[in-house]
């Protein structure tokens, strides 16, 4: 392990990069906090869900896949421990928000979407193309913090993906999208019995992935941990630095952490989401060489993630949001001495990779949004849709692993 | 013992390329070390090995690197 020194201290060179790391992160905020906009508020908060990303090594992609390729529950533990964390949250905001349901107000911010076969198509899509691309847009966002070349490619192959969906939307939107109802479980069942509707779901999938579990005859083995500290002061501190920063955090407690910022993003702003922000890049550019689509009908008036016209300028709220990702994870695996470029070995990878990109990204422009939009952030938002979503991605996800496990 | 390098492949090919080099081993081989430069698969391979009855012992060998010997057990 090479070494460097700081301020006379002899340390890990992978450890001063996340010391340099971070100062910038922190010289950023310093930068940001006056323009206002929140621009300061979504880069920190971008930050802390690319630490815990990378820290807890979460990956939709995989809590989907490894149900079918490994029979594997471990990853969808971790999503499930995030969607009960954040319920309960959500609904305390929405609940403030209309306390009456039944008078057909839907809460503003909240990701009730429309419900069609755009939603189908766009899950299943979204699905497959995650598990090809090896992540799905969080996870590939998280990688590229952590030098994976592929990931970088795969977020390429979303944009692309987002500026197909741009030129179709209309067609998407006569068809399905703009008759799709918006299906908010209160409206119908009032607020409490829709938040215990949604933990007995919780439930049911928990045990019925414990049940896949236990008929794949594959014992859960916990992570060697680090040996035991002893008595000494600064080598209990070692330990416990090491557990922190250098060990994967076990996955339901990264589960929870991403649960727990959905929440309090949501309290201050709006649910964690990003498509729509990844489709104002590319269209905002198209628009910029006047070769844009043009209009989106009954876009601007959807919450959530869907596709964003891109004529606000340059800097938004959101901007910051994916870039504190990128930086958070960068950060967190600076300190872990996991940061390395690297690149596939197999050029067939990458364009396995930007396939997997394109696919994801129409799936989440017309599914409006990805596993986080139109998933994580969508159930606890009490919409129908976020389910419906759910099952395709795992269909999705199922024909991925059949090709790629041939 | 056979090496198998698969660094600079991501989830899920660093343990599928595994699973199939350990199905190809024949009796006699005691094991297989498996190199690695992703993290994550330092969770996925070891179950897999179990169930094909083989231990494992990971080893850092540079930042980020790993090394996963798998040995068969018996």
């Amino acid at each position: 392990m090479r070494h460097v020194m700081v301020l006379g201290y002899q340390v890990p060179r992978h450890t001063a990069l996340g010391i340099i790391a971070s100062l910038g992160a922190i010289a950023a905020l310093v930068v940001l906090a006056p323009l206002g906009g929140d621009f300061a508020r979504f880069w920190v908060f971008g930050l802390a869900f690319g630490i815990v990303l990378q820290r807890s090594r979460f990956c939709f992609t995989s809590a989907f896949r490894d149900l079918f390729l490994l029979q594997d529950g471990r990853g969808m533990r971790g999503v499930l421990a995030g969607l009960a964390i954040a319920t309960p949250g959500f609904a305390i905001v929405m609940s403030n928000q209309i306390p009456n349901p039944t008078l057909g107000m839907l809460p503003p911010d909240a990701n009730i979407l429309p419900l069609g076969i755009h939603t189908v198509v766009g899950g299943v899509i979204f699905g497959l193309g995650m598990v090809l691309a090896g992540g799905c847009a969080s996870g590939s966002i998280s990688r590229m913090g952590e030098g994976y070349v592929a990931s970088w490619v795969a977020l390429g192959g979303m944009l692309i993906g987002l500026l197909g969906v741009a030129y179709t939307w209309n067609w998407w939107w006569d068809i399905s999208i703009g008759r799709g109802a918006r299906i908010w479980l209160p409206a119908y069942i009032g607020h409490g019995a829709s938040i215990a509707v949604t933990f007995a779901a919780l439930a049911g999938m928990y045990l019925a992935t414990v049940w896949w579990e236990s008929r794949s005859g594959l014992a859960p083995q916990p992570p060697a941990l680090p040996a035991a500290p002893g008595v000494d002061m600064a080598a209990r501190l070692r330990h416990v630095a090491q557990l922190v920063f250098v060990r994967g955090w076990p996955i339901a407690i990264g589960g929870a952490a991403l649960g727990l910022l959905n929440v309090l993003l949501y309290a201050g702003a709006h649910p964690w989401g990003f498509t729509g922000e990844l489709s104002r890049w590319v269209i905002g550019a198209a628009n910029a060489l006047q070769i844009g689509p043009g209009t989106l009908t009954g876009a601007d008036e959807l919450p959530g993630c869907a596709l964003e016209l891109g004529d606000g300028g340059v800097l938004h709220h959101m901007l910051f949001l994916v870039l504190g990702m990128i930086g958070g994870s960068f950060i967190a695996a600076a300190f872990a001495g996991e940061f390395r470029i690297r690149v596939p070995r197999q050029p067939a990878r990458q364009l396995q990779a930007l396939g997997g990109g394109i696919a994801m990204g129409y799936g989440a422009g017309i599914g409006l949004g990805c596993t986080i939009g139109a998933f994580f952030s969508a159930i606890p938002s009490l919409g129908l849709n976020g389910w419906v979503f759910a099952g395709c991605l795992a269909c999705g996800a199922w024909l991925g692993s059949r090709i790629i496990a041939r | 013992m056979q090496r198998l390098d698969v660094r600079g492949e991501i989830c899920p090919y660093p343990m599928l390329r595994t699973v199939q080099a350990l199905r190809k081993l024949t009796p006699r081989d005691e094991g297989l070390v498996v190199v690695t430069d992703h993290a994550p698969c330092l969770e996925t391979i070891p179950p897999q090995a179990t169930r094909l009855g083989f231990s494992t012992t990971i080893t850092e060998t540079g930042t980020p690197e790993w090394t996963l010997t798998l040995v068969r057990e018996r």
